[in-house]
């Protein structure tokens, strides 16, 4: 397998003297392509601050973040926004679906964004995506149209559509309930096992992070366990 | 594009709002355009008014009651380039009486295509014909009216040799100006000769009109220097007309101005408003990709989109009021003029495109992680 991503030594503190929070300290791990990891830990122990600076939405205090080689740390901010688009799919707690636009427009921004044309290529795809996630027959409906569930299916859809090398999920399912969570995991594997897309998942429910097949956990800022999965690793 | 095509989308999103601020463009632009429009025709009006059909500079003999020849006119034009036009006068004083009144008029003697060239008779003459022969006078319609005569009509005056002349009543003129419609008479060149006994070559004054109005003071003075005579302007005649036009003017400015900065403030603040409403849009394109540049553009977009839309609708607004002001029973008519139509319009896209640049900055230095972070 070939490596993805590498943290290296992140250190993240906010704020300065004595307000200063030392959210996280020292975390280093490697990413491997195709793999199914999550990340869990108590509220507070700096799970999204890890997620956000893996996803390059926020800049590490020390520490680098590699992707595929690719140092980042000198990057400017147009250069992150471009490697954003290209290489990750993000997927929040919230959908952040754009309000003004239909559930296809939102499917299609990833793209818009990038510059691409959305040729018929891209249309399968969207067409595909929208079948993936039960959304057919939906696309002209406005996103604030839809339910909460529908939404965040759009949401994970949209994420999808530059088929990025790493989906970033920080509770993706926090603000559904169980049939709609349990849908949405197993979309994910769906879309793990299609394309071969890398996952790294934030829950604070363990019950979800045992059937992925790695497990970080943090704890008051550090990376205290990094576990394969024995039983969903022995059931493949 | 796609920060055009999201530019439109927010519009669209929030048409009353949009709505509410092109209406106020609109209303700004059209304000603009109608008291520009109606200030200059207005002051154009005054002006023709009073320079239209006069002399615009008159020259005289320096010394009290002596003639000018004939050749002044000639040497006034050829030493000056704009003269349009210079005509030889003969001017005196008739009174005229009817019963117990008496009424003091001023004659102008000269050839009719002289004083057509000053005086636009052919354009000015309201009954009768124009043209005058020997013996014939044309008088205004104020005199024509007040005294009860009509063309056809004989009028004796008394003239200033002591004599009473006879003139048979050709045509009546309105000059626009009331004292001049009462007062004024046109008589051929050669009864004003014989009664003020002046020899063919011999004139009272050179009458002078002049291509820009408004060089009038500056002729005069070069040709009084330069050719030894006495001149004067409207100008200098006028100095109170034209400091009120002046004032006009600057405080038709000052309106336009307030007008455009009422104009920016709408745009910029609509704008700052919009700007925060979209602030998750913005965090979640941002985070997406979308580069600084391109999410500031959406905001310049949304303010070309009102600007154009508002001045557009204000420009058709202004035409409206132009055109309403026309059926309005007053006697002089708005002529809107295109130039300044489009540089008003242009003045307003501008003014909006300028007030975007803080709800710009704001958008192209969001960072995605305050949006995500806080939801
Ligand atoms: N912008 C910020 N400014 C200051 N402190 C912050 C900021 N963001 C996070 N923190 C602090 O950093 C620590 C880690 O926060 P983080 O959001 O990463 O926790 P989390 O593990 O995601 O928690 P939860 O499960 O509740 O989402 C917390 O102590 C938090 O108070
Ligand atoms: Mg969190």
């Amino acid at each position: 397998m070939a490596e993805l991503l590498v943290a290296e030594h992140l250190e993240k503190i906010y704020g300065e003297g004595d307000i200063a929070t030392r959210a996280l300290k020292d975390v280093s791990f490697t990413l491997q392509q195709g793999e199914f990891a999550s990340i869990v830990g108590q509220s507070g122990s700096g799970k999204s601050t890890l997620l956000n600076l893996l996803g390059l939405l926020d800049t590490p205090s020390s520490g680098n973040v590699r992707y595929e080689g690719r140092d980042t740390a000198s990057l400017g901010r147009q250069s992150l926004a471009a490697l954003r688009n290209e290489l990750i799919g993000f997927v929040f707690q919230f959908h952040y679906l754009l309000p003004e636009f239909s559930v296809w427009e939102n499917l299609t921004m990833p793209a818009a964004i990038a510059g691409r044309a959305i040729d018929t290529a891209e249309k399968d795809r969207a067409l595909k995506t929208l079948a993936l996630l039960g959304l057919e027959g939906l696309e002209d409906k406005n996103a604030n149209a839809l339910s909460g569930g529908q939404k965040q299916r759009v949401a994970i859809g949209r994420a999808l559509m530059n088929r990025p090398k790493l989906i970033l999920a920080d509770e993706p399912t926090g603000n559904l309930d169980t049939a709609n969570t349990e849908a949405v995991y197993k979309l994910f594997r769906e879309i793990s096992a299609e394309y071969g897309t890398t996952f790294l998942v934030v829950t604070h429910d363990r019950r979800i992070a045992q059937q992925t097949d790695r497990i970080l956990e943090v704890l008051d800022g550090e990376l205290v366990q990094d576990v394969r999965n024995e039983y969903v690793a022995a059931k493949e | 594009m796609l920060s055009l095509t999201i530019a439109a989308r927010f519009l669209k999103k929030s048409p009353g709002q949009s709505a509410l601020i092109i209406g106020g463009i609109a209303v700004g632009i059209a304000t603009q355009v109608f008291v520009g429009s109606l200030i200059t025709s207005l002051q154009a009006d005054l002006v023709d008014t009073t320079v239209g059909s006069s002399a615009h500079i008159t020259l005289e003999a320096t010394a009290d009651g002596a003639t000018v020849d004939k050749s002044l006119a000639t040497d006034a034009t050829a030493a000056e380039p704009l003269i349009s036009t210079a005509v030889p006068v003969r001017t005196l004083s008739g009174i005229f009486t009817q019963g117990s009144e008496s009424v003091p008029l001023s004659l102008t003697g000269a050839d009719f295509e002289g004083l057509d060239t000053i005086y636009k008779l052919s354009d000015r003459i309201t009954s009768g014909s124009p043209g005058l022969d020997s013996d014939e006078a044309l008088v205004g319609i104020a005199f024509a009216e007040r005294y009860n005569v009509s063309p056809g009509d004989t009028v004796a005056l008394l003239l200033p040799d002591g004599t009473s002349g006879d003139l048979k009543i050709r045509g009546l003129f309105d000059l626009g100006a009331a004292a001049a419609n009462e007062r004024i008479v046109f008589v051929d060149e050669a009864f004003a000769a014989e009664a003020l006994d002046l020899a063919d070559d011999e004139y009272t004054a050179i009458q002078i009109q002049l291509t820009d109005v408004f060089a009038s003071t500056d002729v005069a003075d070069r040709l009084a220097t330069g050719l030894d005579v006495s001149a004067t302007d409207w100008q200098s005649q006028n100095a109170e007309l034209l400091s009120g036009l002046q004032a006009q003017s600057a405080s038709s400015a000052m309106i336009q101005v307030f007008v455009l900065v009422a104009v920016a403030l709408g745009i910029a603040s609509t704008l700052a408003i919009s700007a925060v409403q979209k602030t998750r849009q913005i965090g979640i394109l941002k985070a997406m990709g979308m580069g600084d540049g391109a999410a500031g553009r959406i905001f310049l977009w949304q303010a070309a989109l009102l600007g154009s839309g508002g001045t557009l609708g204000g420009i058709v607004l202004g035409y409206a009021l132009i055109w309403g002001f026309s059926l309005a029973p007053v006697p002089f008519s708005i002529t809107p003029e295109p130039v300044f139509i489009a540089i008003s319009g242009a003045i307003g896209i501008s003014v909006a495109l300028a007030s975007s640049i803080i709800p710009i900055r704001k958008t192209s230095r969001l960072d995605p992680i305050e949006v995500i972070q806080n939801g």
